[in-house]
């Protein structure tokens, strides 16, 4: 009976013998045990495994003394003072365990009998009274299975051996001075030290319940190795811990889909429910969870080590070749999965990693962060999953991810006429600029045409407090001249739906705010200072900052290990000298890179860089060509950023044209950054990645910053001056493109709104007197402008930087966009317009700042999709009752979104609600079924509320940025 | 005399912590005219009931001047309470202002002389904002009983302001000057063009009887202190003598909670990241490992 209860590993069993043992005396259970024992080692005598064929009736005999044995000894309490108990000193005399442990191991050493064993020891260890892993009589026999274990065996022996090594794990955070013992014991043994870590890891990145306790258990001797120098040093020194864990992830990533099957049009990112349907991605994912975590507890050395395997043995080797596959598929694909990683890391160190990877990794020559943002616009689903990986970075409040989308080409303030400096901290007392913003509501959606159940109205109270004025009242309050005589206590109907927009820009703003305090500079303008970041000063600074990266990448992942094999980053996992490792061949690493993939990778010869152009350039190309097709290249002022891009397509494909005009192998990108294409160069760039060890990368270092200074100076050339060259030798090419379409000239007047209706000679100059504050802004500005343009014409052509620029460009094209897109899009500049940097903020939201004639600013963008709108309604008939249709449709969408969490991928027609709460109060004017083709109408109406999202944000921020924090 | 509790907590806090006593105010009679702090707008959940009567003729009228029919009035709330907030950015000695519950237009405020003949005064006032702000006059002061004062009308109690501020200018002109120069009228005495000749001769002619008019005038307006407001507003400002069992922990409160505000709030407390060494404009340029939070 006790047999199968043991074999069971049946708990609820042992509480019944627990009680039949509570009436014993101590001295019957001693002589019990003893009884036993006599019994037993008759056997063990008698039958000598290697001689006789043991019966398998002795064996079963042995068996069921034990299992009574061991009861009687996990039910003995110590003796006093902690003492052993007499059963425990009996076993540690006899050395009962070992002599145990040998006549199995001298039998067949089946799983069935390790697996006994495993059993065994986990109920002795789980369930003792009294500490026995003190004991080395106890400890080493364990040690000695555990190490018999490592081998191969069946799945079963495994998740037994893990439960065990967890169980042993928890008693090592409970208990750490054990921990010396387990030390102690694995030297006696010669054997390799921590041998309870060294068996875990092979099951890092195990799935199920197996990986999990695995994972769990190594967590704890993590959070041990924080305050324990020497576990630290060892796993860190001495173990394949962290190479196992990062070069892990390359495997499991290896084996996730390389395209996925999206939902439909409207899906662009994945969302638990989908991620939940890909067993590999849920792995992928337990075992970044668990780096995360590790990250999290374990001891600095460790932390470090693992972050700089990460970075060089996952992100770079198999991340960014994966952002740079062929088909827009596999890209969209792999962008998908590096949005969910960001968003699946919480450990700023891991997160940190992640964004030096984005920020300032280089893959063939270029910042992976440009080849993102330059996809954005695709006009494919890519683009749309770029967009949603941009909007999760930008949602970190991550100062140097900001720093290096936007604010460094907003720090120098050249995208402003000079004289407008001193605005950028001004705050806008009276909403000019929502009011200004406000008034782009094209008219067909303009408040009062909407039926009641889309205008909420509600009666707010407003009254001009004047009831109690003395003598000379004000003028009569021009709202409410109906209730004069009643002192004017009248509601007036207020867009309830504006309250709305307000209330969520105050918490954006606030917690917006508040997580910026942590930030390096307010980017106010004066600090940091333009005067020091000059597009000539800053440019250096870049490049000797860029050098610096490149000749010490890892001044952010230090490589703290001696002699660390190299991150066996491709398919071996058990690298050819077993010998010295500490776990022998069971070691798995869990699926791998293919062997393809790391022989294509590794053997590719050098190419010759004329040969083909880089990927990202074709991807451009690609980009560009469909953008000069497509409507974009309609708009005159389009040329900033995607002609550039398009120019370098061009320039690309004649490479030599570029040669000659650079006179080096570089090829200029649209954020000026060089490409040097020097053959050898990349050649060193490609062995460095590939080859891990340290020595070789110190040397391969060494070998690059002496190729690579002598064109880092010719890297810190201006930024301008190239993206100069580009636009003007584009220039005659573009001449002959930019016919007079009608949307186009009445736009102008909206490029420039204060400089351009104003003449010169038209100027009252005696009208800027103190009195006229802002005239004398606008004069300053007129003054500016000639200045500039006499002195520095040849230096800057102002630029906000490629990712402005291509959001605005989206947005520009906003009626052709589908309606998720120009979610996300509105959604991103409403975020972007919530933080609290007043370069930012005076970029976005003052619609009185004073740009640069080259610089395009949201507003303008605004505009011009306004005069856009209003054409569409004047030579559309039926736009009004589409509007309406729109509008009921996306409110439908709503509350269904509100209802359910997930949203069914099916949405090609919408049509009117059932749910919709709103509807169900008032009776709706029967809203007709619109397709959501018809991305004119659907974006009109998010033009409109988009507009009134972005007048609450510049209200609040005339309040909330300027609110004294401390009182 | 002592502060009411809830005035000095509104005063000590700058805006978010308002006393209980305000607090109850605020929800019994809950949208329209939220505390400047708690500014959050009226909860409108947006499964509530539309409001479906039909528009007054008069709101349709105002609606169809478009969008800024449609919005100025937010416009008008949003430009008092930033001026209400550079207020409380100057730390005008002695000043403090409410704005009423009912309309953003008119603030309430007492002003605590400290020394010169005026010395020991507490005077209530009234701030009363023109409708067409910033646009329009310039605010008007007007002291609950009017104080014997060269520049104070011995009737109705309004300062004369005008004469400070000619002509408002948008920008250029703020509320917090006026209050300003409420403050100054009771240090530096001017007697021109007076709205109280009687002051104004008394003080060029006979300043002993003019300051002894002037203790009578502050010991009137101080026995007045702990009437009840003159205007019947839950934002009024009232005083009330110390009781314990509600000033004491107002005031514990007070000292204690020097904090910033969003400390309150430790949940939601959202934190940025930065690894951006002050100085430089490199991401990734801290020597140090990143700040653990």
């Amino acid at each position: 009976m006790m047999a199968s209860m043991v074999a069971n590993g049946n708990r609820d069993g042992r509480q019944g013998e627990a009680l039949v043992l509570k009436g014993v005396d101590p001295e019957t259970c001693m002589i019990v045990f003893k009884n036993h024992w006599a019994q037993v080692v008759k056997i063990l005598e008698k039958h000598d495994p290697l001689r006789s064929n043991t019966s398998s009736n002795m064996a079963s005999a042995v068996q069921n003394y034990v299992e009574h044995m061991l009861f009687l000894l996990m039910e003995e309490d110590a003796g006093q003072a902690g003492a052993m108990g007499p059963i425990l000193e009996f076993v540690v005399m006899e050395n009962v365990m070992e002599r145990l442990f040998l006549w199995s191991l001298r039998r067949q050493f089946t799983d069935d009998m390790k697996l006994e064993q495993l059993k065994m020891y986990e109920m002795i260890v789980g369930q003792a009274r009294q500490p026995l892993l003190h004991h080395k009589p106890v400890l080493r026999p364990l040690m000695m299975l555990l190490s018999s274990c490592s081998g191969t065996a069946g799945p079963e022996v495994e998740a037994e051996l893990v439960s065990l090594l967890n169980q042993l794990c928890c008693v090592l955070a409970k208990d750490q001075s054990v921990l010396e013992l387990f030390f102690h014991t694995s030297e006696d043994q010669g054997a390799a030290n921590f041998l309870i870590f060294s068996l875990l890891i092979p099951f890092i990145h195990r799935e199920g319940l197996v990986g999990q306790q695995a994972r769990d258990a190594l967590l704890l001797i993590m959070s041990l190795s924080a305050e324990n120098q020497r576990v630290a040093q060892h796993i860190a020194e001495n173990t394949y811990f962290c190479p196992v864990l990062a070069t892990g992830l390359s495997g499991l990533y290896s084996s996730l889909p390389t395209k996925l099957e999206v939902p439909g049009e409207e899906w662009h990112c994945l969302h638990r429910e989908d991620w939940l349907q890909m067993p590999t991605l849920v792995q992928f994912l337990n075992s970044l969870e668990f780096c995360n975590a590790v990250i999290q507890v374990a001891h600095p050395s460790i932390r470090d080590q693992l972050v700089s395997y990460i970075y060089n043995g996952f992100l770079v080797p198999v991340l960014a070749p994966a952002l740079h596959k062929l088909t827009l598929e596999e890209v969209m694909t792999t962008t998908a999965y590096l949005d969910l990683f960001v968003r699946s890391v919480s450990e700023p160190i891991l997160l940190q990693t992640f964004l030096s990877f984005i920020l300032l990794h280089r893959h063939e020559n270029v910042h992976i962060l440009d080849t993102l943002v330059s996809r954005i616009n695709t006009p494919f689903q890519l683009g749309t999953v770029s967009l949603a990986l941009f909007q999760t970075l930008i949602g970190l409040y991550c100062e140097d991810v900001m720093l290096q989308l936007i604010l460094r080409y907003l720090i120098p303030c050249n995208h402003m006429m000079l004289s407008q400096r001193r605005v950028v901290k001004e705050r806008d007392f009276y909403s000019v600029s929502a009011a200004k913003i406000l008034a782009l509501t094209p008219s067909c959606c303009s408040p009062e045409h909407s039926p009641p159940p889309l205008r909420q109205l509600d009666s707010i109270l407003w009254s001009k407090g004047t009831d109690n004025s003395p003598n000379t009242g004000p003028l009569p309050p021009p709202l409410c001249k109906e209730e004069q005589e009643e002192h004017c206590q009248s509601p007036i109907y207020l867009d309830v739906n504006y309250l709305h927009y307000l209330y969520n820009a105050r918490l954006g703003i606030s917690s917006c705010t508040r997580a910026c305090q942590v930030w390096s500079a307010p980017y106010d303008g004066e600090d940091p200072p333009p005067e020091e970041y000059q597009p000539s000063a800053l440019e250096e600074a870049g490049a000797r900052g860029r050098q610096a990266q490149t000749v010490n990448p890892k001044r952010s992942h230090p490589h703290p290990r001696p002699r660390p094999p190299c991150p066996p980053q491709t398919t071996d996992p058990a690298p050819t000298n077993q010998l010295e490792l500490e776990w022998d061949d069971s070691y798995d690493a869990g699926p791998v890179v293919s062997p393809e993939a790391a022989t294509a990778e590794s053997s590719r010869p050098p190419q010759p860089p004329a040969a083909e152009p880089p990927k990202h350039i074709q991807e451009m190309r690609r980009t560009a060509i469909m953008l000069v097709k497509g409507s974009y290249i309609e708009e005159s002022d389009f040329q900033d950023d995607v002609m550039v891009y398009d120019l370098v397509a061009k320039k690309d494909e004649d490479h030599f044209k570029v040669s000659s005009l650079q006179e080096k192998d570089e090829v200029p990108l649209s954020n000026g950054l060089s490409l040097p294409l020097h053959p050898t160069n990349m050649e060193v760039n490609s062995s460095e990645v590939i080859k891990g060890s340290k020595e070789v990368k110190a040397h391969v270092e060494d070998h690059n910053s002496n190729l690579q200074s002598p064109l880092a100076t010719e890297v810190g050339d201006d930024l301008m001056d190239q993206y100069e060259e580009l636009i003007r030798t584009l220039g005659s090419d573009e001449a002959g493109t930019g016919g007079s379409s009608p949307v186009k000239t009445v736009d102008k007047e909206f490029r420039n709104p204060v400089v351009t209706p104003m003449e010169e000679d038209e100027v009252d100059f005696s009208s800027f007197s103190v009195d006229t504050p802002e005239l004398e802004k606008q004069h300053l500005s007129l003054f500016g402008t000639k200045l500039r343009s006499g002195s520095t014409k040849s230096h800057s052509v102002p630029f906000t930087g490629p990712f402005v620029s291509v959001l605005l460009s989206r947005l520009e094209n906003m009626l052709d966009n589908s309606l998720h897109v120009n979610l996300l899009l509105t959604g991103i500049l409403a975020q972007l317009a919530a933080y609290p940097q007043p370069l930012l903020q005076s970029f976005l939201l003052n619609t009185n700042m004073v740009f640069q004639p080259s610089v395009r600013s949201l507003y303008q963008v605004l505009a011009s999709l306004k005069n856009q709108i209003e054409q569409q309604a004047s030579t559309k008939k039926d736009f009004p009752e589409l509007i309406t249709s729109a509008q009921h449709c996306l409110l439908a969408r709503e509350s269904s979104l509100k209802g359910q969490d997930t949203n069914s991928g099916d949405s090609r027609e919408c049509s009117p609600p059932e749910a919709g709460r709103m509807m169900k109060s008032s009776p709706p004017p029967q809203p007709k079924t619109i397709s959501l083709a018809r991305t004119e109408v659907f974006a009109t109406v998010l033009f409109t509320e988009f507009l009134k999202e972005l007048a609450a944000i510049a209200q609040e921020h005339s309040i909330l940025s300027h609110v004294p924090m401390e009182e | 005399t002592y502060l009411n509790d809830f005035w000095e907590k509104g005063r000590s806090d700058g805006e978010e912590q308002s006393g209980e006593q305000q607090q109850q105010q605020q929800q019994r009679a809950s949208p329209a005219r939220p505390s400047f702090g708690k500014k959050q707008l009226p909860s409108i959940p947006k499964n509530a009931v539309p409001v479906t009567k039909p528009a007054s003729p008069a709101a349709t009228a105002q609606l169809a001047n478009g969008t800024h029919a449609s919005y100025g009035p937010f416009y008008l709330e949003y430009s008092l309470l930033a001026e209400f907030t550079l207020v409380i950015k100057q730390k005008l000695p002695g000043i403090y202002v409410q704005p009423s519950y009912k309309s953003a237009l008119m603030w309430f405020g007492v002003i605590f002389i400290r020394h010169g003949l005026y010395q020991d005064g507490v005077f209530k006032f009234t701030v009363y904002i023109p409708d067409n702000y910033p646009d329009g006059e310039c605010p008007r002061v007007v002291f609950d009983i009017p104080v014997f004062h060269p520049l104070v009308d011995p009737v109705s109690g309004e300062l004369d302001v005008r004469r400070a501020f000619t002509k408002w200018r948008r920008n250029h002109n703020h509320i917090w000057q006026v209050l300003m120069y409420a403050r100054t009228v009771f240090y530096k005495i001017n007697t021109m063009e007076p709205l109280n000749p009687e002051a104004a001769v008394l003080y060029d002619k006979d300043v002993q009887l003019f300051k002894s008019k002037v203790v009578d005038s502050v010991k009137l307006c101080n026995s007045h202190l702990f009437d009840q407001p003159k205007m019947d507003d839950p934002y009024a400002i009232s005083f009330s003598s110390w009781n314990p069992a509600i000033h004491d922990e107002a005031k514990e409160r007070m000292f204690t909670h020097k904090r910033r505000p969003e400390d309150h709030q430790k949940g939601l407390q959202v934190s940025g990241l930065s690894w951006v060494k002050p100085g430089s404009t490199q991401p990734f340029s801290k020597d140090d490992n990143p700040p653990q939070s």
